[in-house]
């Protein structure tokens, strides 16, 4: 069966056995590896992507469902002006250890904040019930989820900022802290 | 003329030379690639990771992983996101069983469906087994099931969807053989042998000091108690996947998530034959470890069905495989049985234990090491007697995990710990305090210590939680 969708922007289409999850389209026919499969039964929420606004998990969802449909994978967050808030933060608080589940945090944290600009603890533990971490025991991603809407309330978010002074060139010297 | 030409100042061409390549394999900063390579597309900020040559304070910096941005842009690329091109998918069949002898297996199905370029039986590997320190893991049972996440087929397919129905096709029957299911039981004389011969227990270890009885004989009160701690899986976020390759010389590629490399070619080597020099194991970056990914599951099936399928084999555990067929921490029974003084000093103490290493040995003499060597806890006991077994059982494989058996004897000498203090109505953190390691301490093993910071630990601590705010 033949599956359009609007993937990061970009009208996409693939030619796909029906049985195709979205998570298998996105991975294996767009190449966009960002979205991982972590259980394939939609317990661990690794491979949350937006479809329509809405946080889901692409094991769950077939290929056909999502035609027609706007997804937004975690290769479609940065842009070329910088990170978005929450790549930023997750970084720099060091809510990302080995990482394999961070694509669909991030995710999953950008629908709540679409949603609710500026959440409670207990709205980020909601969102994020459904996405499981080793590595960090979620206190820093949840830290991290506030500092990001903090940002992205501020007017001087890190996208705004670069388009007022030209992007650095990577490699340049680091930010004075 | 020549002789005029010979006389002539030779004058040399002004070029500049190239250095040779000595000069360019030198040390040299500027040569040496950054932390982290800059992204090629996305024009971002430099990342805040310290830089070759660049001097940084530490204290008091949030400490910032040098891959986490590529991790949050989506670009690590984990094993699971490799794919070779002609790549084919593999299955292995569970046993379903805890204890049973093959009779008898048909592959036929599973080989005539369409798709289905490799079937692997466990006769045909060429050492049909592997271990650390014991090799007495099947990577496909022949003929002997001994737990039920043991693999008895294996089938290599273009699509993983094939080569799950393949694998559903494959008929197995079994002989039901009888089963240990618990550690204890597994000592006993008349239990079912896992592995046959007369006992169950593979390793054993026994740490003594001073003499327990003479300390029991002086100790105002003596304690006694049994604690047990269940098995548990790592649950690592990525499950275990790997990808083999062969090439035209006969060379094998494997690129793996696993974190001792050079283990794992060793294990290769003894499994398919070959030299270590023919195999190369490439590790990525790894979604979580935690101790479960320290040495080679499937990858040998998954190269023998590479050479008879004549293509790459990736092959991805599923979520339940990742419970049933790869190695969970050891359950551990611990007995102890402690002496102490009036004034809650211990004097002695005898712990015997014994680790549910399940199928097959995997790390378990490792485990069993640590968790005697730490079952006296971080207390100054001049008498201690620690005895371990571990023992064959018809379940899940235990192996390494995080802390090799310390958390597991941690659990039992801090919970006698707080049951001798209440009983001696001693405060929980001042019984502790006397009794640890100070500067100079002998541990169990005789070994004198040195730059001990127990108490400033657990002092530090108690001001931090609120010892004394509690009600």
């Amino acid at each position: 069966m033949n599956v359009t969708i609007t993937v990061n922007g970009e009208v996409r289409s693939a030619s796909v056995p029906p049985e195709t999850t979205l998570l298998v389209l996105l991975r294996e026919h767009f190449l966009l590896t960002g979205a991982k499969t972590g259980c394939d039964v939609g317990d661990c929420g690794a491979c949350t992507v937006i479809v329509d606004g809405k946080a889901v998990n692409a094991c769950l969802m077939l290929a056909g469902q999502a035609d027609g449909r706007t997804v937004t994978t975690i290769e479609g967050l940065a842009t070329r002006e910088g990170l978005h808030p929450l790549q930023k933060v997750f970084e720099e608080t060091g809510a990302l250890q080995c990482g394999f589940c961070g694509p669909g945090v991030i995710m999953s944290s950008k629908a709540l904040l679409d949603e609710i600009p500026n959440p409670t603890t207990a709205e980020i533990r909601n969102a994020l019930a459904g996405n499981l971490c080793r590595c960090t025991g979620y206190q820093k991603m949840i830290e991290g989820v506030h500092e990001a809407a903090e940002m992205l309330q501020s007017t001087t978010t890190p996208a705004t900022l670069a388009t007022k002074t030209p992007a650095t060139p990577a490699l340049a010297a680091l930010p004075q802290r | 003329m020549a002789d005029d030409v010979m006389e002539r100042d030779v004058s040399v061409l002004e070029k500049e030379r190239v250095a040779p390549v000595e000069t360019l394999r030198r040390s040299d900063e500027a040569l040496r690639l950054p932390a982290v390579a800059p992204p090629t597309a996305l024009p971002l900020e430099p990342p805040l990771v310290p830089q070759v040559g660049e001097q940084t304070r530490a204290v008091g910096l949030r400490a910032q992983r040098p891959d986490s941005r590529n991790h949050g842009l989506g670009l690590t690329r984990y094993i699971d996101d490799i794919a070779l091109p002609g790549m084919l998918f593999a299955k292995i069949k569970r046993a379903g069983v805890a204890s049973a002898r093959i009779v008898r297996i048909d592959t036929s199905k599973a080989e005539a469906m369409p798709g289905v370029k490799a079937v692997l039986v466990g006769s045909e590997i060429p050492v049909n087994s592997f271990g650390p320190s014991l090799q007495d893991q099947p990577l496909l049972a022949a003929p002997i099931v001994r737990h039920a996440g043991d693999g008895v087929a294996a089938v290599a397919a273009v699509t993983e969807q094939i080569a799950e129905a393949a694998i559903d096709a494959i008929e197995v029957e079994y002989e039901p053989l009888p089963g240990v299911y618990d550690a204890i039981e597994a000592l006993k004389p008349d239990s079912h042998k896992v592995h046959g011969g007369d006992t169950n227990v593979y390793a054993s270890k026994i740490i003594k000091r001073g003499d327990v009885e003479k300390g029991f004989a002086q100790a105002y009160r003596i304690y006694e108690g049994r604690y047990y701690t269940p098995g548990i899986e790592h649950a690592p976020m990525e499950p275990f996947t790997s990808i083999a390759d062969w090439d035209a010389n006969g060379r094998l590629t494997v690129y793996a998530s696993i974190g001792r490399i050079t283990l794992a070619r060793c294990d290769m080597s003894r499994t398919l034959g070959i030299p270590i020099s023919r195999i190369r194991v490439i590790g990525t970056v790894v979604g979580g470890n935690f101790g479960g990914k320290n040495e080679i599951r499937h990858e040998p099936v998954l190269a023998l069905l590479a050479k008879k399928a004549g293509r790459p084999v990736k092959g991805r555990f599923t979520r339940v495989e990742e419970f049933v067929a790869s190695t969970i921490r050891h359950a551990f029974t611990m007995d102890y049985k402690t002496g102490v003084t009036k004034d809650g000093r211990l004097i002695a103490r005898q712990v015997r234990m014994v680790l549910d290493g399940g199928a097959y040995c995997s790390f378990s003499e490792t485990t069993l090491g640590k968790a005697c060597i730490l079952s006296t806890g971080p207390y100054e006991i001049p008498n201690s007697l620690a005895e371990g077994y571990v023992v064959y059982t018809n379940k899940t494989t235990a192996g390494s995990m995080r802390g090799f058996g310390a958390p597991q004897v941690c659990f039992a000498y801090e919970s006698q710990m707080d049951e001798i203090a209440r009983d001696l109505g001693i405060d929980p953190i001042e019984i502790r305090v006397r009794n640890m390691f100070r500067e100079g301490s002998i541990s169990s093993t005789g070994q004198v210590l040195h730059s001990v910071k127990v108490k400033e630990s657990l002092e530090n601590a108690v001001k931090k939680f609120g010892w004394e705010a509690r009600s």
